[in-house]
């Protein structure tokens, strides 16, 4: 399989990147947060067996932000799936955090989801029941954590993405763009490694999908998370490090 | 577990709704278990008051006094080791004529216990005079009857030779086969009762009671060939006893069973609705036991907030019952029964654990897989 290159647009971000490795996609010298190595998922659709990912090879980078641009049933969602240790790829290897997926047991994949892995869902995957303060003070009980210590934070990170007023609001008291900016906010909460946007930009419209890029490369680079951001909108691209482009399971340069 | 306390105060029309039928089902199980603590009461209370551990009947009568003849000499035989106090003891049930004075006399029911007048277990006054030192054919009536209009100085009339019984006092001595309960002294019971003499005018009684010492045996009944039972084993004679608290028992057991299912089915479509948001919180990586928690956690406050209320509210309730209801609460049959349906209430919503468990982490991401 051809290597993945990395486009780098970001010109602010490069001035300290090293030169990229072509085989892993990324710099030699940041620490690799995700590494997937010739990774092929297959699955059933009836008597069809559907191949979603086939050969990937990717490897981000701390402090870099991906996106990954591919049209509807391209495999976008099981990349971020597999990357998320969410679902077993069929074969190839995946690494978060330097630790190997393979032989982890279910438990040790919760553990690992919820200490390395920060997710932002389509719509936001918001707890309708909780204020935006609530919704990141729930990452630290899900971390078997007393909330209260942590309230300092969540508040700083919601005044990060511009919601120091809407602390105490619910997500039917918040407009789509806001529901995402508390996605983003929860996502950081866990201090994670590996910070995963499926499609965060598909409910809203050009100019929210270009702050909500632009947010997720500034909160990338202030946090030193690797951020892997799959879309199938163009839109907000300038703010990528690197753009690739996922079709029928194979990642190739933008 | 923020999400299952903000989940019941956002969602709070639902949980209010089932809250109301836990509480529904709690105010049920707090009557329910007044009436049967009550039956057993109104049928067994007369033997409950007895200051005796244990009773002798006659082999083969289970416990039924009807049906248990003994010389009155098998108190003398039961004596020994181990017996701290035995006394004959008489009881047959009766339609006592109350004589009003030229007005048609009031029909009552009496069970009717011949004790000896100076036994230990002649009852104790709380009005007017006890047996010992009575005139002839005395009676000491429970405060039941004394609640139908029986006074001190009234005389009831009993048995096929009409037998004139004075009423000389009244004590606290309960019912029996919920009817209450009068003493009269041995010979008047003989007296009275069809076959508690023998042709021969040889007295029988039907029971002895016993007081036995702690380290006793109920072997001691082999001195007199009879059974020895403890009190509360007696009660099982009680007419109607066995078939009123199966029926009870029966009736809250299936009360416990519905509350179970009923809890199961509302947490089953509760946990289907939010199966997207327990994938989602498996996606941000909480384990099964933080899910589950969660989950039983909401189950608890509801049960046990849902069970106060109607608790409160049967209480209220059962003290509105009429008196002549057989109605009693007491402190352990009114906690049980709220235990009761907590537990009955967290083993039906483990049925929805399976589900929490076995949602996949993948539908946060809107899989279909």
């Amino acid at each position: 399989m051809a290597p993945v290159v990395a486009a780098l647009p970001n010109a602010g971000a490069v001035a300290e990147i090293a030169p990229v490795d072509n085989l892993s996609g990324t710099s030699a010298v940041r620490p690799a947060a995700l590494e997937m190595a010739s990774v092929v998922l297959r699955h059933r659709d009836g008597a069809d067996e559907v191949v979603a990912l086939d050969g990937i090879d990717l490897t981000v980078g701390s402090g870099e932000l991906v996106v990954i641009i591919g049209p509807s049933g391209s495999g976008k969602s099981s990349l971020l799936a597999v990357a998320g240790a969410l679902l077993r790829p069929t074969s190839g290897t995946v690494r978060i955090a330097g630790t190997e997926l393979g032989s982890l047991r279910r438990r040790q994949l919760s553990a690992l989801r919820r200490d390395r892995i920060g997710f932002i869902f389509q719509t936001g995957g918001l707890f309708p029941s909780l204020t935006a303060l609530e919704q990141l003070l729930l990452v630290a009980e899900v971390a078997g954590q007393k909330a209260a210590p942590h309230r300092d934070r969540a508040e700083q990170l919601l005044r990060d993405v511009g919601l120091g007023s809407r602390l105490d609001h619910r997500p039917d008291q918040l407009s789509g763009g806001e529901r995402q900016r508390v996605a983003v906010a929860r996502a950081l909460m866990g201090r994670p490694a590996l910070l995963l946007a499926d499609e965060p930009t598909a409910s809203l419209d050009r100019s929210r999908s270009a702050e909500m890029v632009e947010l997720l490369a500034e909160q990338t680079h202030r946090h030193g998370a690797a951020t892997v951001l799959v879309t199938h909108d163009p839109d907000g691209l300038s703010h990528a490090d690197r753009v690739l482009t996922l079709v029928d399971g194979r990642l190739t340069e933008a | 577990m923020l999400l299952a306390r903000r989940d019941l105060i956002v969602a709070k029309g639902r949980f209010l709704l089932m809250g109301t039928v836990v509480a529904l089902i709690a105010m049920l199980g707090v009557l329910l278990a007044g009436l049967a603590v009550g039956l057993v009461d109104d049928g067994t209370s007369g033997l409950m008051r007895l200051p005796v551990t244990h009773l002798a009947f006659q082999p083969g009568s289970e416990a039924t006094f009807s049906r248990s003849f003994m010389p009155a000499d098998a108190v003398d035989k039961l004596r020994g080791d181990g017996v701290e106090e035995a006394a004959p003891l008489g009881v047959a049930l009766f339609n006592a004529k109350l004589e009003q004075g030229g007005s048609k006399p009031k029909v009552v029911d009496v069970a009717l216990f011949g004790v000896e007048r100076e036994s230990f277990i002649s009852p104790t006054p709380v009005a007017g005079t006890g047996l010992a030192g009575s005139g002839p054919a005395p009676v000491v009536i429970s405060q039941q009857l004394a609640d139908e209009g029986v006074k001190v100085g009234d005389q009831l009339v009993v048995g096929l030779d009409s037998t004139a019984l004075n009423v000389v006092g009244i004590s606290d001595v309960g019912t029996y086969g919920h009817v209450p309960v009068a003493y009269t002294d041995l010979s008047t019971w003989e007296q009275v009762t069809p076959g508690a003499t023998t042709p021969s005018g040889r007295g029988l009684v039907s029971s002895v009671a016993l007081k036995l010492s702690p380290d006793a045996s109920v072997k001691v009944g082999d001195r007199a060939g009879v059974d020895v039972l403890t009190k509360k084993e007696s009660f099982a004679g009680s007419p109607g006893y066995a078939a009123e608290t199966a029926t009870m028992s029966l009736i809250r057991g299936f009360l416990l069973v519905i509350s179970a299912l009923v809890v199961a089915a509302f947490f089953t479509v509760w946990t289907v609705q939010r199966r997207d948001q327990i994938g989602l919180l498996k996606a941000m990586g909480a384990s099964d036991r933080y899910v589950v928690g969660d989950a039983m956690l909401q189950v608890l406050i509801l049960l046990v907030v849902a069970t106060v209320v109607g608790t409160l509210l049967g209480l209220v309730l059962g003290s509105i019952f009429p008196a002549e209801a057989p109605f009693t609460l007491t402190v352990s049959s009114v906690v049980g029964a709220g235990v009761a349906l907590v537990v009955a209430g967290l083993l039906g919503s483990l049925v929805a654990v399976r589900r929490i468990t076995s949602v996949d982490p993948l539908v946060a991401l809107g899989s279909s897989r």
